[in-house]
């Protein structure tokens, strides 16, 4: 599949936060298709390995969170329409007139209301809308409502994935089934190359609730070297420039103190000599990735984080490039291929 | 219940002194349990063995309360929090000490408004005339809890520290019970959640249990404007599905609600956005614990008047020793 399709197919799967138990099969199917084997874990974390070649092989995890943000409901009021809260970070302000799936006893279509301007009174025409008095509208009864949702089911945007030009996508979830697309990418790149070491890549849950499925990953997997994907904020009118980067430019690479030194510089040499467009992330603190609890997991894990810039981070027109897919699966698969190659010369050992 | 919830919550025992709640519940339980022992953190775990799944029950026994930072020299105690202390409803409340001794928490007559009433305008006072008098009775360091005595009434108990007394007092009187099981159930009474869910991470971690349950308060909507959507006091149990420490497994989650209904016990569920319980730090231990929570309805959480039903406390009981034995 090419890198297009396979990304529409992620972002079609459902996975809100905590209720990743929905999709596990789906993105475990996409995975068996590159790897020797795939299971799923209690929690729903999805484990593909590609053995390695070589002698001796080492243990490599490349992870991409695979759980979206959402909504759930809080209740559902006499007139059926249902209150909500937020799964993850969501915007208040993105979320008037959106269209979204209600996951209860069945999946339904429901709408979120939004007052017309005829009826805001003058005084309150700039005033945003808080979470707490929007509500979701099923077109039921409270009754029928009622018995086709409970509070507790978790609600996703619905937005089809947009085809723009230049290699661009938008739609929902971009963040983070673009680093999955990049792990698949990254398998498929394997299959053309012989690696010494066992790759585990893995779709973990719960990163937008608290790096849920990291701790778990990194304790049972125990890796030598730990490479997480994820999404950076690509480049907007009026974003800080040094919190975000151009789509189409590259991969961002991190660098920072909870990385590895070593692999960090050693990752960026191999983009070079390799020609794959990157650019540099200065991450001064812990990144707010799944990097900060690979990094500090057991004895401390060796860390790599690989972003991919994306456009309106947290709504429901999420935009990234395939070329910056391609470019962190490339840098990925070489960098496990050929780290022990690479001339290490002038590097310190930390 | 009542006698067991009120021996529980007139026990000392701030995040971090936790002692003499552990003692109070080793004396109900231990000629019910196989095996008791406390842990570096103060955790106490019971275990009744058995040969099927490992599961953990968890309550916290520490309650919030006040640090002495500084002594003035007119023997005035400035204090910081231990845990949520919300500094309005502080005001005014009596405050005791570990060795006894009664404080009232007041506030800095210049402020202008009660809004700038924050903890760092209001003190402790003991009476003392000095601080050396005051270093007689207590030292920097030193923690009070608000007083607030068990009162029963209308089928409601009101008191300090049912966070999380309630739900030592479910897993003490479940543990009695000694539910029939091929389980091996291990009844944790956790310290310093207030502070951290510290103490369930090491004990989670010492147990490695196939899964978790957090017994603990959910705070309610049914009171005079307050936020709608929350759960009522008398409705039942509260099944959690997600607060901001933890979403609930699902298969857990289903599995006390099959429970619920297969034995009508009533219940609601838990989603709420602030506030974290015990299953925030188990869930995430040692390569993923499996974990939920069954919370008690509890009106002014965090204050020295709590407020519970007694029915939704007898029904968590219930449902707790039907999920244990599947």
């Amino acid at each position: 599949m090419e890198c297009r399709d396979l990304l529409k197919k992620l972002c079609s799967i459902n996975a809100v936060i905590g209720r990743e138990d929905a999709a596990a099969q789906a993105i475990s199917g996409i995975l068996s298709d590159y790897c020797d084997e795939v299971r799923v874990d209690a929690f729903y974390n999805v484990i593909g390995l590609r053995k390695g070649q070589g002698e001796n092989p080492r243990n490599v995890l490349v992870s991409a969170h695979y759980d979206q943000i959402g909504l759930i409901v809080t209740g559902i009021d006499e007139n059926g329409f249902l209150r909500f809260t937020n799964m993850g970070g969501v915007d208040p302000k993105t979320l008037a007139a959106m269209e979204v799936t209600v996951h209860g006893r069945r999946d339904l279509h429901g709408v979120i209301g939004s007052k017309p301007p005829h009826l805001i009174p003058p005084e309150d025409s700039d005033k945003p809308v808080k979470l707490e008095d929007m509500l979701i509208d099923i077109g039921y009864g409270a009754e029928q409502a009622r018995e086709l949702v409970s509070v507790g089911d978790v609600v996703s945007f619905r937005f089809p994935v947009l085809e723009l030009k230049n290699n661009r996508m938008a739609g929902r979830s971009m963040d983070n089934r673009s680093s999955v697309a990049a792990l698949v990418e990254m398998l498929k790149e394997l299959e053309r190359i012989r690696h010494r070491d066992n790759v585990y890549a893995v779709a973990t849950v719960q990163e937008e609730s608290g790096l849920v499925g990291a701790f778990m990953t990194s304790w049972n997997l125990k890796p030598d070297l730990a490479i997480a994907i994820d999404v950076c904020h690509g480049d907007m009118p009026d974003a800080p420039s040094d919190e975000s980067f151009p789509l189409g430019k590259g991969v961002a690479i991190a660098v920072g103190p909870i990385l590895s030194r070593k692999h960090t510089r050693a990752c960026i040499k191999l983009a070079r000599q390799e020609k794959i467009p990157y650019q540099i992330d200065a991450e001064e603190k812990d990144t707010g990735t799944e990097a900060a609890v690979y990094s500090s997991a057991l004895e401390g894990i060796p860390t790599l984080l690989l972003s991919i810039p994306a456009k309106y981070m947290h709504t429901a027109v999420e935009m990234v490039s395939l070329d910056d897919i391609g470019a962190a699966a490339r840098l990925a698969a070489r960098y496990i291929a050929f780290r022990d190659e690479l001339d290490q010369e002038g590097d310190s050992n930390d | 219940m009542f006698d067991t919830i009120s021996m529980l919550v007139n026990a000392f025992g701030p995040s971090g002194r936790e002692n003499r709640v552990a003692e109070v519940v080793t004396q109900m339980i231990k000629d019910k349990v196989d095996e008791i022992s406390s842990d570096a953190m103060g955790n106490l775990i019971a275990v009744k063995k058995g040969s099927g799944k490992k599961i953990m029950l968890a309550a916290h026994m520490d309650e919030i309360g006040l640090i002495i930072t500084t002594i003035d020299d007119k023997g005035f105690l400035r204090f910081g929090t231990v845990g949520g202390v919300l500094p309005l409803i502080s005001l005014g409340q009596r405050v005791v000490f570990e060795n006894g001794l009664t404080g009232v928490v007041w506030y800095e007559e210049s402020i202008e408004s009660m809004k700038d009433a924050k903890i760092d305008k209001m003190y402790i006072d003991i009476g003392a005339k000095t601080r050396e008098q005051a270093r007689e009775l207590v030292e920097i360091g030193d923690m009070a809890v608000f007083e607030g005595r068990p009162v029963e009434q209308n089928g409601l108990i009101i008191s300090k520290a049912l966070d999380d007394r309630v739900g030592c007092a479910i897993l003490a009187e479940l543990a009695r019970r000694c539910p029939a099981t091929d389980n091996e159930i291990y009844y944790v009474f956790t310290t310093q959640e207030e502070v951290g869910l510290r103490g369930a991470r090491t004990a989670a971690y010492a147990i490695r249990p196939d899964l978790a349950i957090a017994i603990d308060v959910t705070r309610t909507g049914d009171t005079p404007k307050s936020k709608p959507g929350a759960v009522s006091l008398g409705e039942g149990p509260a099944i959690k599905v997600k607060d901001n420490s933890v979403i609930a497994h699902p298969r857990i989650r289903e599995r006390l609600v099959d429970c619920a209904r297969e034995n009508g016990i009533p219940f609601q569920f838990e989603v709420v956005d602030k506030g974290g319980t015990d299953a925030g730090s188990i869930h995430i231990t040692a390569g993923g614990i499996p974990s939920g929570g069954v919370s008690i309805p509890t009106r002014f959480i965090h204050s020295a008047s709590e407020i519970v039903d007694i029915k939704d406390v007898e029904n968590a009981a219930r449902l707790l020793e039907a999920f244990i034995k599947f």
